[in-house]
Order: structure tokens, then sequence, then C-alpha cells
């Protein structure tokens, strides 16, 4: 019964790290570097809807602050730092981009310290479904992330932007081709991938609290679900955040909670060495 | 474009200067008869100590000035060098070299980090120095100091089993310990397993990953084993998120944990008092409404002068009484003589003037401090100290016993 309980909760977080992984391996997809600067990003965003929460604003205007403020650093930080790098390769970039989450985060330190924040949100005891308890808080903070989600797969299905952005991730060449204009494409992955993580740190520190390491605690596990699934695919980053939530909560009743990391590098060894390609395989969609 | 020139005359002038100064100024601190004595403190004036170290040696310098207005020791001055550690075993070792070969001090109060006291303890105990000490890792009093070290705060035996003991006085049968990975948890749960079963409770544990932003799984197995009292030996953001998910799952019964992780930060952060309601703290604590606790306050101008300076004030009355008993000023006459002035019975005294005029006729002295009875084991660890038990009610911490 515990193994059911622990499932659920992984179910739980691995619906909060679908949103954050989301925009990484969209971002992967398009700009052909892992993004690092992830955990910077996801923290800036957890305090900017952590800023407009306190202001009085309801919930998804929060989230929508936090969107828009990680989705403008990401963009910034891209132009200035990653994308003149990514020409020399990946790993220039990719480092460089560990280096500015580094930047934000201290940032992030300077201006609010070290001290952990929480925001005002009223706990409530678990509901009680047979053996199981789910908290109403928490199916909330998911009934978000799947509305966030529904909303990025049905602008990515349906709208020319989102079509634009799939034809640049199979094909640059050939969507170039076509007439539809690489930086933009480009721009848009930035500030929407980064938009979606500094969501996801968000959503995660409403259940929590925040600090400057906030992003930093979650990178390994946006990673290793991105991998997981298939670097640069939407829906594998969904299906790798379900397994490693998962994974990492059963994990506590078989090894204990102090191995969480663990199961995050686990994940990623099996796969390079298994399947390259991740689960789903590289696919834009 | 105007420059300022230096020229090599005016340079040479200021530079003796600049090394002349001190001197001219130790010249006029310098008795005109015998040598002083010179001590040191080795606070943290900067970096992640800051907040203490000035106070801590602002406290030593004024039982200096006090004794010295008294006649001094053994009919000398004593002179007291203050030097910043900058809460750094780099900085540390640095300062304690120049303290120890060129400001020949013969004692060293005060530091505060355990890494710091690491690092300079060998060079201390290597010089025949004295170093008196607040950090409180278990490891520092093992070092081989061949009793050139003593320390005023309580080793995490000390506090855990004292953590122990309260728990049973709470009535606990079963007893759940929730903890990350840090240096102390694997002691605190081999202690726990001693004092626990002793008192007819049984103790079980589990060790958390202080980076997971929820603990369910975790409160889930906790709450298998049916305890009645779970100790939360976290840090404030991971016990943030631990008692959130204890109270989300409907955990009735009571909770513990250390005042610095369970602190107004804390509440301030979980934000609504029923999470919290009833949770238990813990923390040691000055030796409050004692002489020398109250020589402290006003020596510092606090009402509520913190530990450290308590601790920093026993130090130095410790040492001084301990030169004076021995009729000598030598980093080996206060490793002799300091557990004859603090222990064992004779005159209480709780500061140092008085214990010298003790001292001088003939009388045993037994000193209490501000930090508590002072009382130190072969080691160099104080054998007992008083705690500060407190309980969060309707949203704030309110006593429950200074014990």
């Amino acid at each position: 019964m515990i193994a059911l309980q622990a499932l659920v909760n992984g179910l739980v977080s691995g619906t909060l790290l679908a949103v954050p992984a989301i925009g990484f391996t969209a971002m992967f997809a398009v700009l052909r570097f892992p993004n690092f600067s992830v955990s910077g990003v996801a923290t800036l965003g957890a305090f900017a809807g952590y800023l407009a929460y306190g202001s009085g604003l309801h919930m998804a205007g929060s989230l929508a602050v936090a969107f828009a403020v990680a989705g403008a650093a990401g963009l910034l930080f891209d132009k200035v730092a990653h994308l003149p790098l990514v020409r020399q390769g990946a790993l220039p970039a990719a480092i460089a981009s560990i280096a500015t989450g580094l930047v934000l985060e201290n940032v992030v330190r300077l201006s609010f310290g070290n001290e952990p924040r929480g925001y005002d949100r009223p706990i409530a005891r678990d509901i009680r479904l047979g053996e199981i308890r789910v908290s109403p808080q928490q199916l909330e903070t998911m009934a978000l992330a799947l509305a966030l989600m529904l909303a990025v797969f049905a602008v990515l299905a349906f709208t020319r932007i989102g079509k634009a952005m799939r034809a640049s991730a199979d094909n640059p060449e050939l969507a170039a081709l076509k007439g539809i204009r690489p930086e933009r494409v480009a721009m848009m992955a930035s500030f929407v991938g980064m938009g979606l993580v500094g969501v996801g740190g968000m959503l995660f520190g409403l259940d929590s609290s925040i600090d400057p390491l906030t992003g930093t605690r979650i990178l390994l596990s946006i990673f290793a679900a991105a991998v997981l699934g298939g670097l640069g695919s939407a829906p594998g980053a969904v299906l790798g955040a379900f397994l490693i939530g998962m994974a990492e909560e059963l994990s506590v009743l078989v090894v204990g909670s102090q191995y969480r990391a663990a199961v995050g590098f686990v994940a990623i060894l099996l796969v390079l060495t298994l399947r390259p390609r991740g689960l789903l395989g590289e696919r834009a969609f | 474009m105007s420059r300022i020139r230096i020229g090599r005359r005016a340079a040479l002038a200021g530079g003796v200067a600049a090394f002349a100064g001190p001197a001219v100024l130790r010249a006029q601190s310098a008795p005109s008869g015998a040598d002083p004595i010179r001590l040191a403190t080795l606070t943290p004036l900067t970096g992640a100590g800051g907040s203490y170290g000035p106070v801590m040696a602002k406290v030593a310098a004024a039982v200096t000035e006090e004794v010295n207005k008294a006649g001094g020791v053994l009919g000398r001055r004593i002179v007291l060098v203050s030097e910043d550690d900058q809460t750094s075993p780099e900085a540390g070792v640095r300062a304690a070299r120049k303290l120890i070969d060129v400001d020949k001090v013969i004692a060293i109060m005060g530091t505060w980090a355990s890494s710091v006291t690491t690092a300079v303890a060998p060079l201390c105990w290597e010089s025949k120095t004295f170093l008196c000490t607040v950090s409180g890792a278990d490891s520092i009093t093992l070092l081989p100091h061949q009793g050139f070290l003593i320390r005023t705060q309580p080793n995490s035996k000390l506090q855990v089993t004292r953590v122990g003991e309260f728990i049973l006085s709470l009535g606990a049968k079963k007893v759940f310990t929730m903890i990350p990975q840090t240096p102390f948890t694997q002691s605190t749960f081999d202690i726990l397993n001693q004092v626990l079963p002793k008192g007819g409770a049984t103790h079980q544990s589990l060790i958390y990953d202080d980076k997971k932003t929820t603990y369910r799984t975790e409160v889930d197995q906790a709450l298998r084993a049916s305890p009645d009292v779970i100790l939360a030996n976290g840090y404030t953001p991971d016990t943030v998120v631990l008692l959130k998910d204890l109270y989300r799952a409907g955990f009735k019964g009571k909770i513990l944990g250390f005042a610095y992780s369970i602190n107004q930060k804390l509440l301030d952060q979980v934000g609504q008092p029923e999470v919290v309601e009833g949770v238990y703290t813990f923390a040691p604590s000055p030796a409050e409404g004692s002489g020398a606790y109250e020589r402290v306050k006003a020596a510092v101008g606090s009402a509520n002068p913190d530990p450290y300076t308590c601790q920093v004030y026993d130090h130095i009355n410790m040492i001084l009484m301990s030169m004076a008993l021995a009729k000598d000023a030598s980093g080996v006459a206060i490793k002799d003589n300091i557990r004859k002035v603090t222990q064992g019975g004779g005159k209480s005294v709780d500061n140092a003037v008085d214990g010298l005029k003790a001292i001088a006729a003939g009388e045993k002295v037994d000193y209490a401090g501000a930090s508590g009875p002072c009382d130190f084991d072969d080691k160099g660890d104080i054998l007992d100290c008083k705690f500060r038990y407190e309980q969060v009610k309707a949203g704030k911490f309110t006593l429950v016993k200074i014990a």
C-alpha cells in the first residue's frame, strides 16, 4: 500500500517536473544545445511569481508573471551569451549556460538574500481516498500544470508559430528554404522554453519554499527527464518526467531518500548506454 | 593633468612612520616596569560568523580593562590583541601565526568555526599556546592537543543526550528521527539508540535528502511506525517542507527540533500557526540569571548576549585565574591549572577580579561562568551546561524551561 502511495506522490511530482522538462527539451530541439541555465531561470521565475502573488495577484496571474520574467531572462541570456557560442559547438554554449545559471542564482541571492521564503498559501489537511491520501493543493497545482501542458501542445500542433518551431527543429535548412525565419523561431523557443522553466520553478516552490537554490535542486531531475524521454521530444519529456518522478519516490522505499540524486544519474546512464535517442526518440512532437 | 608624485624620500619617511606607528602605540600601552602578559582573541570579525566576533572581542576587552584597573595579574598588566579569522581556516592560520610568533601571546580565545579551530589548534599545541574555543564539532577535542585546548560549547554528544532525555520527559514511547545527511547524523542515531531505550522508548530513524521539494513519501514511511514523537533534525529550508507535509498527513503526535532550524524565520515561512502549533525547540543556553551572565550583559550593553560572547567572557576569566594560581604566565601554566580554578569545589566566583583576590588570599576557587558551570573533562569538553526548551503556542515561542 505504501508503494501505491509512493506512486501517487511520484505522479504528482512528475506532473510538476514535466513543465520545465518540456521547456528544456523544446529549447534543445530548436537551439541545439542543453541550456543548463534552467537552474537560475527556474529560481528567477519562482521569485517573480512570489512577488506577483505577494502583491495580491491570483495564482494564474502570478504564473503568467513567472512565465514572462523567466522567458525574458532566457531570451536575453541566449542572445548575449549562449547563441554566439553555439556556432563553436554545443559544448561551449552548454558551459556558458552553466555560468549564466550561476549568475542568475547569485543575482537572486543578492536581491533577496539566502533566507527561504514561502508563498502565503493556506495549508490544508490531505483528502483520503481509502488508504491513499492526496493534498487538495497538490491537485490544484497538478491541474495548473496539466492545463499549461495542454496549451503548449495545442500551440505546437495547431498554430503557425508552433508548426514553424517543429519544422525548424526537424530540419533547419529546409525550414529556412520554406521562408521560416530561424532567428524568430530561435527567439520564440528561448522565450517559451524558459517561460515554462520559470513556471516550473514556481510550481515547485508553491508546495515547499523558495530560495536561491530552488532551481539547482530540480536541475538534475529536469535534465534526466528530458534525456530519458529523448532530448528534443516534448511528449518524451512528459513521459520522462513521470518516470523520473515515480522512480525518485519509489527509491525512497528501497534505498532511502539520501540516494535520490542517484536516480537521475542512473536513468541518464542507462539511457545513454542502452538507447541513446531516449524512449521516444528525438522528434519535436 | 596633474599627478601626485611620491619621491623616494617621502616614500621612505612614510614607510618608517608606518612601521614605527604601532611601536609607538604599543609603547604607550606597555607598563613602565614589568613585561605585560599578552593574550589574544581570534574571532570572526568578518565572514559567516561576522555578527558574533566583534561582541566576543569586546567582552574580552572589558574584562581585561577591569582586571588591569584592579592591578593586573602577578603584578603585570594584561595586553589583549584582537585578530580577525574571517571565518576562514586560511585567514585564521595566518592570524594565529602572527599572534604566536610576533605578538608572543600565551593564549588564544574565541575561535568560532570548527574548521578554523581545527586549523589553528596544531599551531597552538606545538607552540604551547593555550586555546579556548566555542566550536562544536566532536572531532575538535579528539585532536592530539596535549591539554592545550578547552571548549565551552557543548559537543553534539551532550546536546543529543539532552534531547533524548527531554523526549523521554514528554512521555514518548515510539520516537522517530528524520534527519538529512550531515556530519552529526550517525552520531545522533547512535546516541539516541542508547538513551531512548533506557527510558523505555523505541527509536527508529530515516535519512532524507535535504534538496527534495516534498517529503510525502518520507512522511508516509515515518508514520508507518506510528510514532508519538518525531524529532525533525534538519535545517530551516527542509524542515519547513517536512512540517507542512507532517501537518498534511494529519500527524497528531509531538514534534521536536533544534532552535537553529525551528526559529522565527521558519514560523514566518510556514505562515500558518496551526501547522507549527505545539512544536518543541531546544538549544544550548547561557546561564541566564547567574552573576556572570549579568556581568556580560553590563559589559556588552545588551539585554540578551549570545552564547558565544558568554563563552569568551568565561575563557578570559578562567585563563587569568589559572595564571594567578600557577604564579606563572605561560601556556603550560594555564594548561596545568585551569581545572583547579574551574571545578572541584571552593569559593564560587563569577569574575576574575574576585577570583584573583581569593587566590591571593590562599583560597580555593570554583568558577561558575556566564555560559554554564565551566567544568571540563580530560579531553577539554564541558561536562554540563544549561539548555533552553521552548514550545510554539499560538504562533509564538514560549519558554518551557531552562535546565
